[in-house]
């Protein structure tokens, strides 16, 4: 009895070895080799015609083919392997297109510019020693810490407002949900339209610049305006005395601002604040303006489903409004602000099309996905391209093993 | 059902045949940086219209912003256009190196028709130990300065022969109460790029001219040289002298450097414009308001980088190159047509309207059929130079791109926001970040 069904178990493990791994890659493989031969040389209908007709009977013989050999397993595991038959394929290219790249990429970030010798760790010696990357690393975690932390509490507060308005409700929720609907290279240009510099005495397009150039009066005292015509007169902003407008996206940090002008070296406290890198700051409001919509939507739903009678015994034992969100609301809401805070990370970290748009990672504004495509395609270095790439997936693991053992958690529940 | 599905099959693969002996309706992929539908990109793919009329070869050309990353991925991927333009000629080689391109001896090119059509200079940027891999192609003047002939005139200020006069008449300039210069070097993810060309410019003309700009491009001297020192003082001068530029020093890194002329257009209240001199490559009018474009040649002209301490004809300028990645029969013949005389003749003559200002590097190319006078003036200048060998390329191209597109561009960049004490530094650290 035991030798019979200690071989039936290895007739079941070939089986689903074979179901699994070699019949997909028969069938993957002998597509893929017939149709790289086949492309450049029959035209281009008949390769299409031949794609779907070789497509679909390769197919069907894939899991006919599979059918055929689970039929010769032991009856009682059979059900189990067909259920195996249907995932086995997905699970192949998911290998396929997901694992093995990330592999290689694991393999190219110890080699060396275009991956032909093995460099050991200096690819990640460099990651965290050079100057730009460091910058990089560092304007990562102000965009991480910042953007998670205002697009989750201006979420929520907004969330919670909302759902106390009487009127409109609706109306100021579409407001502050819009930008979610515009794509991350539409909002950057518009954003570049509100941080616009152009050189003097040009008219200032950019709406800071604007508003920055317009008030005061010179030093004979007359009034400064962004080349506005009265009377015929331009009056424009050139004189001195006049404010004068300055590149916003280009701005490291404050010194160009009347209160950090003549910050003394031994004033630590404001020489540490004239340092505060306000381009970074400005492109990352960017991405808080695009997400704050969706982080309210989320919390709004999850502070309609807080049963009103709670609310209610709150405060009717006395409790202030403020009390109320942070005792009974938050509770409530804690596992939303989890989730929320997730993606917010994630896409954090995979943040691309802002920085590309505005800077392309210029006056140290770099962002890690944008400094991982500078090295492929500007540097040309494999190796180091593979590196930055692998310290996003690594940033990336800790938040998805950490979601991963929560969901459990709250199954076990 | 089943016989007509395969006599079906058999009609298909015999037109197949019968198409494969001609090259008629074979298709060429061309792949560079000007977008698609853009006027450089409208006005390459005119110039082969006449040419797929002729052969039947329909050549298609397809322009991206992300032309380097997209490329890249392509020849990864096994499935690279057939000729590619690179704006830069330090990546072909680099390309070449990797063993990605097709050496242009085995395409058929005459290798010493095409060395003497193009100049031995320029035809050796495209080449790796002595074997040519790039076809030069279109060029643009960088050594020159654009001015307005009526602003000066009615100021009865002079065009300056040389640095020392530059200088002087900036003096006079801030003197009167106005700014000479226009200088601004934004540039998405490439900002720095001009102030490296003022360097090129600078070290043309100083030192021991082409020769140590030569070895300074090939890194034959170190880059903190006091020759390299020398121009990066010069420069300095103009970018951190208190009045010389646009809005000051503080502009430079934030203007954009397609707006950075427009102060010349613009007129003050008491009609001074913005600023009287712009340093900027022959391709800059296309950045121009529209009604500023109007008076190209006539109201906005341009004169010669003055000389410095080597009085010379040298021209800086910059251009592209393109290389072959898939041979066949057809990409020959497109090769054949691009290295010929006519290749350029319809951008030159404006066919598809969109007033491109590209130039071509062939030296037997007749200047005068180009649609506008600037255009033949500089392309005679051009044709001038490279005959007399002292067309001398962008030399931060030239140079690795961990330089000459990293550290060369950034640390220009931080040397116009942190002034003349900046410059050994800056010197210094791009001679460490040199591979």
């Amino acid at each position: 009895m035991s030798v019979k069904s200690d071989s039936n178990k290895l007739l079941v493990f070939g089986v689903r070895v074979v179901a699994f791994s070699f019949f997909p890659l028969l069938w993957f493989l002998s597509q893929a080799i017939l149709f790289r031969e086949i492309t450049n040389k029959i035209p281009r209908p008949l390769l299409i015609f031949l794609a779907i007709v070789v497509g679909s009977t390769f197919i069907f013989l894939l899991y006919a083919g599979m059918n055929r050999i689970i039929s010769y397993a032991p009856k009682n595991y059979q059900e189990g392997l067909y259920g195996a038959m249907f995932v086995g394929p997905a699970i192949f290219l998911l290998g396929l297109f997901l694992f093995y790249p990330a592999i290689r990429t694991i393999y190219l970030s110890f080699r060396d510019k275009w991956g032909e010798n093995s460099v050991g760790f200096d690819n990640y010696t460099w990651a965290f020693s050079d100057k730009i990357m460091q910058i990089t690393i560092r304007n990562q975690i102000i965009w991480l810490i910042g953007v998670v932390t205002l697009v989750i509490s201006i979420g929520l507060i907004v969330a919670y407002v909302s759902d106390k308005l009487k009127k409109g409700e609706a109306i100021f929720k579409s407001i502050i949900f819009l930008p979610m609907a515009i794509s991350g290279v539409g909002s950057s240009a518009i954003f570049k339209f509100i941080y616009a510099y152009r050189p003097p005495p040009l008219t200032q397009i950019g709406f800071l610049n604007g508003l920055r150039v317009t008030g005061g009066t010179d030093n004979l005292g007359n009034p400064c305006k962004n080349n506005i015509f009265e009377n015929g007169k331009k009056i424009d902003y050139v004189n001195d005395g006049c404010t004068q407008p300055i590149g916003w996206l280009q701005q490291r940090d404050l010194t160009k601002f009347s209160t950090f002008e003549n910050v003394r070296p031994d004033d630590t406290l404001m020489s540490w604040f004239s340092n505060f890198p306000l381009n970074t700051v400005l492109l990352m409001i960017i991405m808080v303006w695009m997400f704050t919509g969706f982080a309210m939507i989320v919390f709004s739903a999850a502070i309609k489903s807080v049963p009103a009678e709670i609310t209610e015994a709150g405060r009717i034992d006395g409790a202030s409004e403020a009390r109320i969100f942070l005792s009974v609301v938050m509770p409530y809401v804690k596992s939303t602000i989890v989730v929320v805070a997730t993606y917010l990370t994630v896409s954090v970290l995979k943040a691309y099309d802002i920085v590309f748009v505005t800077t392309r990672g210029d006056f140290e504004t770099n962002l890690l996905a944008v400094k991982m495509m500078d090295e492929f395609s500007k540097f040309l270095h494999f190796g180091r391209a593979s590196t930055v790439s692998i310290l996003i997936f690594v940033s990336v693991v800790p938040i998805i093993v950490l979601n991963v053992f929560r969901n459990k958690e709250e199954n076990s529940l | 059902m089943r016989k007509s599905l395969i006599g079906l099959l058999l009609i298909l693969s015999m037109v197949a045949v019968a198409c494969g002996n001609s090259l008629e309706g074979e298709e060429v992929l061309y792949f560079g940086a000007p977008a698609t539908d853009s006027p450089d990109g409208i006005a390459i793919q005119s110039s082969f219209e006449q040419f797929t009329e002729e052969t039947g070869i329909i050549v298609t050309y397809v322009g991206s912003e992300n032309f380097e990353s997209e490329l890249l991925a392509q020849i990864e991927a096994g499935n690279p256009p057939n000729i590619a333009l690179w704006p830069q000629p330090g990546t072909v080689r680099a390309q070449a190196r990797a063993g990605n391109l097709i050496p242009l001896e085995d395409l058929g090119v005459d290798l010493d028709e095409y060395r003497a059509n193009f100049s031995p200079y320029l035809v050796g940027l495209g080449e790796v130990d002595g074997v040519p891999y790039g076809g030069a192609h279109a060029v643009n003047l960088k050594s020159i300065v654009w001015y307005q002939p009526a602003e000066f005139d009615s100021r009865g200020y002079s065009i300056p022969e040389t640095w020392d006069e530059m200088i002087a008449l900036a003096d006079q300039i801030v003197a009167d109460g106005m700014t000479p210069f226009c200088f601004g070097m934004y540039s998405n993810g490439a900002t720095g790029w001009l102030a490296t060309d003022w360097m090129e410019d600078i070290m043309l003309r100083t030192g021991n001219g082409t020769t140590s700009y030569d070895q300074w491009v090939n890194h034959e001297i170190p880059f903190n040289d006091p020759i390299v020192k020398n121009a990066a003082t010069y420069l300095s001068q103009i970018m951190h002298t208190d009045g010389y530029v646009v809005g000051g020093t503080d502009a430079i890194v934030s203007t954009f450097f397609g707006d950075a002329q427009d102060p010349m257009f613009e007129r003050d209240a008491n009609g001074n414009p913005g600023c009287f001199m712009h340093r900027q490559a022959s391709f800059i009018p296309g950045f121009w308001p529209e009604d500023a474009q109007e008076g190209l040649g006539t109201e906005t002209t341009f004169f010669a980088f003055p000389d410095m301490e080597v009085p010379s004809d040298t021209v800086l300028g910059a251009g592209d190159m393109w290389a072959v990645l898939v041979n066949d029969e057809a990409t020959q013949e497109v090769v054949d047509f691009m290295l010929s005389e006519n290749y350029f003749d319809a951008i030159a003559t404006n066919v598809a309207g969109t007033g491109s200002t590209r130039i071509s590097a062939h030296i037997g190319f007749d200047t005068s059929k180009y649609w506008s006078a600037t255009t033949q003036k500089q392309a005679d200048f051009l044709k001038a130079a490279l005959a007399a060998n002292v067309f001398r390329f962008d030399g931060s191209d030239n140079m690795p791109p961990e330089v000459g597109s990293g550290s060369f561009w950034s640390e220009m960049t931080e040397l116009a926001v942190q002034g003349p004490s900046y410059i050994d530094s800056a010197l210094d650290n791009i001679e460490k970040s040199w591979p």
